[in-house]
């Protein structure tokens, strides 16, 4: 019924995964001037929540592109492979937010059963994410420790980033590549 | 089966607009055979569907290519850092050799001799993306002869280099066929110095090829290297005023000198023209005096040092018609591209025209709805150069702005620069290969040979390049 | 050791730890993967970008855990900072000591990843520097027109997109010229030995690390 993943597609996915990363390095993105700030009203962490957006739109963007199961989910997880390989801070646990951040934008697009491509397929995929990938952080990260009100707060800061990342962004994007006619299908 | 037999071949990227229609062609095996045809004639398209990588990436096709059997085909692409897999020759060669299932134990071997083939085992470790063109193109011919194929096809493959690099690589071929009988088919915009190396040429003309006799096609070489055009320019005097200098300017790239130690100055509202072989460092002065690659010296702007504008300002008052034409488009249609270009353009000459009539300028008919990637090469090239005209730098730097474009539109377009910079002065720095039209054009011609920036004066013609 | 083996011990290791709040076993990897980069000969340069990078999340952290947390609970705190640099540690100690190219090797003789994975992504690592050039152009390009293309631009991820599927479809392209055919099986130029020590190595890690975690509770 799909067709299977080429090796074009693969080239293309893990280029996809490389260019978020040299944006978020060219662009000069202050996770770490942002933490500072936040720190002493002890919201440091919270910086994590609010660039989250940033690095599953790899996710969402290659489950429009390709529109095959498992797209958005190998998107997401080449980008942290990529992002691994080129010695990132989060060392090999990139891999494991990986596979979380990639299950999450995935659950969007099986919700819709790939049959749906529009904004709903994208808040569906956006609350998804920010589900599973808040659940994974209440471990890693520590969450589980920190003060319940900020935790809220922290959530609905994570989904606000997921929504324009993930949901405006991305969609805005697609927009513009399926006006120019280069995505072949 | 002694050549490669093409029947009623018609091929289309998109249905309904055929690129090659109903092609008849038999190409002779051990020989050497030259592609020739003006821009997107479907030169490269011909070569990918014999080397099977179509309609496998895109298109439809009918009619029939039939090839000797298991003949094995190599190719050599035209941007040369885009055909590896790896990170070194070496390891690109062990790709190679496993890919053919060559057995563990002689992968080793047939890598060294390769490399040897080509003289390149000092490089066998370094990375690919530190190598010039010259030598990628090197690493190319060297997987080439390790996969041992039977048929070489080289696309374009010395727009990127220089000439001696040109000439290794051709006599490497020869060597090749003499030995081994191998055919190697060619595709090139420029004929000159071929006349010892090809015996037929293919010409493209209206969707249509075909093989020219063994004397037509000499007959054709040979007229290629008669050509040759004049330009006369001035030198700049001493008290002309300038507008960028370089002081104890210097580029360096993998421990290799581009140019070497130099003090120069360009003049005001004055086209410039800079000449020098390919890989010589012409796109990267560009791009030095752009801020966009780093280099040693100083480099002044106005008597300031360009290190020391903003950004925003500095791109407000310099811009660059970057060599890879896709690369200055910002948006989607032909007519976004202009609005932008009208809303923020400073050049008095194009105000209050509409994006009809800018088009008409450049010869173009109304393309406002198009999109800009389904142009084609020639046309993208226009808008590209009309889009930054209109921004209206004080200076421009334009990196072979007249690549792919025919004689009329060239004409038209030097008109309208030419009439331009009456109305709204701007200096130009012009990097081109091509000197025809250029005689009463340019003011000034600097070439860059021997790793020496210099000013030239009086007759030149484009053997001199 | 393998490679591959050694990729999925750190990750094991690391998913534990994600789980768990042990100060002096955090500690005790952290000395362990140090001993193993001191043997392959980490410089100083690498050793304090190694100690810097979660310097600033870790303080973060603490403070938030410590200083607003419900228990202010500061050794919870150093627990989690404890943990990131067990993180950076072993990432260290794969991306130090193991070439991408090895891992993929690795995986595909070992593990039988299929090769157009394994390739696949290598290709695309190693374009890295044009694609680098090419962002800064773009931003450069948007600057000469009058416009800055920022991070929230979807323009400027449409034009890097539209580079990124010429790309690919180059490279797919020149991978297939030089011979290499999807699913197709291939010879091995450099072999990836996977002995059973790899495997006891990682059973003995996993066991100590257990006991350790119960021990020092
Ligand atoms: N992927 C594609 N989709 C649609 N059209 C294409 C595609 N690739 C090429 N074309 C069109 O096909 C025509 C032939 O292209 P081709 O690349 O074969 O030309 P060429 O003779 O090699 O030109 P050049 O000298 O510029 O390299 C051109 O008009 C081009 O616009
Ligand atoms: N970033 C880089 N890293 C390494 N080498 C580089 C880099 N940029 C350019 N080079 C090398 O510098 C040389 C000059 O390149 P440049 O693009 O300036 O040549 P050019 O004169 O513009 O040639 P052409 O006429 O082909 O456009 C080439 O050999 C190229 O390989
Ligand atoms: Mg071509
Ligand atoms: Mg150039």
């Amino acid at each position: 019924m799909f067709r299977q993943f080429h090796l074009k597609d693969i080239i293309l996915l893990a280029i996809i995964g490389i260019i978020f990363g040299v944006i978020y390095l060219v662009t000069g993105i202050i996770y770490n001037g942002l933490t500072i700030a936040l720190t002493p009203f002890g919201y440091g962490p919270m910086a994590n929540d609010i660039t989250l957006g940033i690095w599953c739109m790899a996710g969402p963007l290659a489950g429009f592109m390709l529109r095959l199961p498992g797209a958005s989910f190998l998107g997401e997880f080449l980008s942290a492979v990529v992002e691994m390989l080129l010695g990132d801070q989060w060392g090999v646990t990139t891999l494991l937010s990986g596979l979380v951040q990639g299950i999450g934008t995935e659950l969007g697009f099986t919700f819709t059963l790939y049959k749906i491509y529009n904004w709903v397929t994208l808040l569906l995929s956006a609350t998804t994410t920010t589900i599973l990938t808040f659940a994974w952080d209440w471990f890693r990260n520590g969450y589980s420790h920190f003060p319940f009100s900020m935790l809220v707060v922290m959530l609905i800061v994570r989904w606000l980033s997921m929504l324009f990342f993930t949901g405006i962004l991305v969609k805005l994007i697609i927009n513009l590549l399926n006006r120019s006619h280069v995505l072949a299908r | 089966m002694e050549k490669i037999l093409i029947q009623n071949l018609t091929f289309a990227y998109k249905e309904g607009q055929p690129i090659l229609n109903d092609v008849n062609l038999e190409l002779p095996l051990h020989s050497s055979i030259l592609l020739s045809g003006s821009i997107g004639c479907g030169k490269t398209t011909l070569l990918k569907l014999i080397a099977g990588l179509l309609p496998k990436y895109g298109g439809t096709y009918s009619g029939k290519i039939k090839l000797p059997h298991d003949q094995r085909i190599g190719m050599l692409f035209q941007d040369p850092a885009m055909q590896f897999t790896m990170d070194t020759p070496q390891h690109e060669l062990e790709f190679t050799l496993e890919n053919l299932q060559v057995p563990h134990k002689e992968i080793s071997n047939q890598v060294k001799a390769a490399l040897a083939f080509v003289n390149l085992q000092t490089v066998a470790h370094q990375k690919l993306t530190t190598l010039s063109g010259g030598q990628l193109q090197r690493v190319a011919l060297a997987v080439i002869i390790a996969m041992k194929a039977e048929i070489i096809m080289l696309d374009e493959p010395f727009t990127s280099i220089d000439e001696p690099n040109r000439q290794f690589l051709l006599q490497k071929l020869a060597q090749l066929q003499a030995k081994q009988g191998i055919t190697i088919i060619i595709s090139d915009h420029n004929l000159r110095d071929y006349q010892d190396f090809i015996q037929f040429i293919v010409q493209f003309h209206e969707h249509q090829a075909k093989l020219l006799s063994s004397n037509a096609s000499h007959q054709l070489l040979m007229n290629a290297n008669q050509h040759s055009t004049n330009l006369s320019t001035t030198f700049p005097l001493q008290g002309d005023p300038s507008i960028i200098k370089l002081h104890d300017f210097s580029i360096t790239r993998n421990q290799l000198s581009l140019i070497e130690t130099t003090n120069l100055k360009l003049i005001q509202n004055k086209v410039t023209l800079l000449t020098g072989s390919s890989g010589s460092g012409k796109s990267t002065l560009l791009k030095s005096i752009a801020k966009l690659t780093p280099y040693s010296g100083q480099i002044t702007y106005a008597g300031n040092n360009i290190q020391k504008i903003f950004p925003g300002k500095y791109y407000s008052q310099v811009g660059l018609i970057f060599q890879e034409t896709n690369q200055q488009f910002l948006n989607v249609t032909v007519g976004e591209e202009l609005s932008l270009s009208i809303k923020n353009g400073k050049n008095t000459f194009f105000k209050g025209k509409s994006s009809r009539e800018l088009l008409a300028m450049v010869g173009l008919p109304d393309l406002t709805e198009r999109v800009i990637y389904s142009l084609s090469g020639g046309q993208r090239k226009l808008i590209q150069n009309l889009i930054m005209l209109m921004m209206g730098q004080k200076l421009l730097l334009m990196d072979e702005p007249f690549t792919g474009l025919d004689q009329l539109s060239l004409g038209k377009l030097l008109t309208l620069i030419k009439k331009s910079c009456q109305h709204f002065p701007q200096t130009l720095l012009i990097v081109s290969h091509q000197l025809d039209f250029l005689d009463g054009f340019v003011d000034y011609h600097l070439s860059l040979t021997n790793q020496q920036l210099t000013y030239r004066g009086g007759a030149q013609n484009e053997s001199q390049r | 050791m393998n490679p591959s083996v050694k990729l999925l011990l750190l990750l094991l290791l690391s998913f534990e730890i994600s789980f768990t709040n042990n100060l002096p076993v955090n500690l005790i990897l952290i000395a362990c993967l140090f001993i193993v980069l001191l043997f392959h000969h980490l410089t100083w340069r690498q050793f304090w970008w190694l100690m810097i990078i979660p310097l600033i999340p870790g303080i973060a952290v603490l403070i938030t855990i410590g200083g607003y947390g419900a228990a202010h609970n500061w050794l919870t705190g150093w627990g989690i900072v404890s943990r990131f640099y067990v993180y950076v540690f072993a990432g260290g100690v794969m991306t130090f000591t193991t070439s991408p190219l090895l891992l993929a090797r690795s995986l595909e003789q070992n593990f039988h990843l299929p090769s157009k994975f394994a390739y696949g992504t290598l290709a695309a690592l190693n374009i890295l520097p044009k694609i680098k050039q090419t962002v800064i152009s773009i931003r450069i390009a948007g600057k000469m027109r009058g416009i800055n293309l920022h991070w929230w631009s979807p323009r400027l991820y449409f034009k890097a997109i539209l580079s990124a599927i010429r790309w690919s479809d180059q490279l797919a392209q020149a991978m297939e010229t030089h011979g290499f055919r999807e699913g197709q099986p291939r010879t091995t130029a450099v072999k990836v030995p996977l002995y059973w020590t790899d495997w006891v190595i990682l059973i003995i890690s996993m066991v100590l690390l257990q006991f350790l975690l119960i021990a020092l509770h």
